[in-house]
């Protein structure tokens, strides 16, 4: 369980996020909403434990201040966003980087038959099983998202964190990375903290959703309680409803598949 | 290629390039009687009847120590230079951005100037000084960087370095202007140098360098985990600040001790580690070791040539790498550009 108790964090003694209380239970997943500037990523940061913060974060009941980095990371793995790479790897490689702290202190051995077993399960997990000898540097933005998932995956966490982990996705593989999450979520008790600017992925995802605006809690909550019309154009500054249905008449001036169908088929 | 044929044609080759090191120069020393005579010294074997007493005079107490020691340095540079790259995640990193070759020049400068010998140590004085001066300046360099910046930011570390090596470069400049006496002992020592360089250098250089570059080999895993961020690195586990500290340090140490001895020889600890990325990858196991044997062998061809070319006289080896390396920068740097 992770529990933020009056948690503040910024840069350079500035505070970009204030006062933020939540808890998440083993299981749940939490999407995190907000406008550009609104602190998502700062609090993405302070729950891993990558930059300062005050007030108190709270892994299994154990504040993140008095464990250590490794102890952090046997918790909390973070999907990162794609950065340049300078020296490139195989798929491969990149993927049992995650396994890093299993491995600790063997530099001069070979990795175990588990630690090579387990990076294989999760690149066959994310569908790039069988690029694994590729060089990333040679993989498309969707690619390398996926090899980072792996890798992320490898580390077998209780906790992931993720921001924006979308942004380099088609519709198709949007869609495949949440439910993926969404899943594996539901397994063993694992949770899923997400930054996502898509509402339609963040609903797809989350069991709780926190709002943020200039760094303050707006609304936490079940997602289907918090979520609604006011919310969201207090937040945004726009009226996303009727942004939304805006797109779904567009939608049916298309006359392809009948538009009815979609409004009627059941969310699953 | 499998990576394995790869590492033993590699081998295969710094011996051969050992051979041509040790056989070449005034005196043409073939192969067989090179190793002919090494079996001599170290296992008491037979000597060939045509191996005359001149033959193994130049062959085990000027050449051979020589092209060992410049493999010892190319080595250390090189194995500096891939580290650096790596911590400091700058394809154009090397020890010399922290200042350690400012520091070490200084340092030797003031033995050269003042003509100091520590008690003891006679001839290792100067190496002594050079490398404290040059660990010194990389330990202020850090421990400002760290002060200014707590997070250790690459580009903190690049730009604090560059200011104290420019600073101590000044300081460099001033006390050769001043004794303009010792302006070509300087210069020369700047520019690198094997000459007249005897066993005791060896001796005292090839532990340091196999400590050093086991325990770098020891932290692979780590120098690839943060080749991809700082960030990404502390999220998968690596106790940044730690690692960081010692990598730099052990590499600064590397450098200083290398150039302590010869010089300040430049470019190979940049060329070495791109070259051998481009034929067996990035990881660091295999990096780090591969980068020692292309460093070393690099080395003994310069000095070869540094020593050859225009015989009897020696040009400064610093300036074969440089003439060779600074090509290779442009083509990496505008590369990259593009």
């Amino acid at each position: 369980m992770l529990t933020l108790n009056n948690v503040s964090a910024g840069y350079g003694g500035v505070d970009v996020l204030s006062n933020i209380s939540l808890s998440v239970k083993q299981g749940e997943n939490l999407c995190i909403l907000g406008p550009n500037g609104c602190g998502k990523t700062t609090l993405i940061k302070a729950i891993a434990g990558l930059i300062t913060s005050k007030g108190n974060i709270q892994i299994d009941g154990k504040s993140i201040t008095k464990m250590k980095r490794h102890e952090i990371a046997s918790k909390i793995a973070v999907m990162s966003q794609i950065s340049t790479i300078f020296f490139s790897y195989t798929v491969y490689e990149t993927v049992l980087l995650g396994r890093y702290l299993h491995m600790k202190g063997n530099a001069f051995k070979e990795p175990s038959a588990y630690d090579k077993s387990c990076a294989l399960e999760c690149l066959k997990a994310v569908g790039l099983y069988d690029l694994r000898q590729r060089q990333i540097n040679t993989l498309s933005g969707g690619q390398l998202q996926r090899v980072y998932l792996a890798r992320t995956l490898a580390q077998e966490p209780s906790i992931i964190l993720l921001d924006e982990p979308t942004n380099h996705l088609d519709l198709k593989n949007q869609a495949e990375l949440i439910d993926y999450l969404r899943d594996w979520s539901k397994v063993d008790g694992h949770t899923v903290i997400g930054v996502l600017h898509d509402i339609n992925l963040a609903i797809r995802l989350a069991d709780n959703v926190l709002v943020l605006k200039s760094g303050k809690t707006v609304a936490f909550g079940k997602a289907e309680e918090v979520i609604n019309s006011k919310l969201l154009n207090d937040v945004y500054d726009m009226d996303i409803v009727e942004f939304m249905t805006d797109s779904l008449r567009r939608w049916e001036s298309f006359k392809e598949e009948p538009f009815q169908k979609v409004k009627l088929r059941k969310i699953k | 290629m499998k990576t394995r044929a790869k590492i033993i044609i590699s081998i295969c080759m710094c011996i051969i390039v050992l051979l041509f090191g040790i056989g070449i120069g005034s005196i043409y020393v073939p192969p067989l009687d090179i190793l002919n005579i090494i079996m001599n010294k170290l296992f008491n074997t037979a000597l060939s009847d045509n191996i005359s007493n001149t033959f193994i005079s130049i062959l085990w107490n000027l050449r051979l120590p020589r092209a060992l020691l410049a493999f010892i340095v190319g080595g250390a540079l090189a194995v500096s230079g891939t580290v650096m790259q790596s911590v400091l995640k700058n394809p154009l990193a090397s020890s010399y951005t922290l200042g350690v070759s400012s520091g070490a020049s200084v340092g030797a400068g003031l033995v050269i100037i003042t003509g100091f010998t520590i008690p003891l140590l006679g001839m290792f004085t100067l190496p002594l000084v050079g490398l404290s001066c040059g660990l010194l300046t990389v330990f202020l360099a850090i421990s400002f960087a760290s002060r200014m910046d707590k997070n250790m930011e690459n580009n903190t570390i690049i730009l604090v370095g560059m200011v104290f090596s420019l600073f101590i470069n000044a300081v460099l400049t001033l006390m050769t202007a001043m004794s303009k006496e010792h302006l070509e002992q300087i210069t020369f020592w700047q520019m690198g140098s094997f000459s007249l360089k005897e066993w005791s250098n060896v001796f005292v250089l090839l532990p340091i360098v196999i400590i050093g570059v086991l325990i770098l080999i020891r932290y692979s895993k780590e120098l690839d985990i943060m080749t991809f961020g700082e960030e990404q690195a502390r999220a998968i586990g690596v106790d940044i600040q730690k690692v960081k500290w010692l990598l730099l340090g052990i590499s600064a140490a590397l450098t200083g001790s290398a150039i302590s001895f010869v010089g300040v020889i430049g470019f190979i600890d940049l060329i070495a580690p791109h070259v051998v990325r481009k034929i067996f990858g990035s990881s660091h196991k295999i990096v780090i070791p591969m980068s020692m044997l292309f460093g070393g062998a690099f080395m003994v061809l310069a000095d070869l040539v540094a020593r050859t070319i225009i015989s009897p006289s020696e040009l400064p080896v610093g300036s074969i790498t440089a003439l060779i390396g600074a090509p290779f920068f442009a083509y990496v740097y505008f590369k990259k550009k593009g």
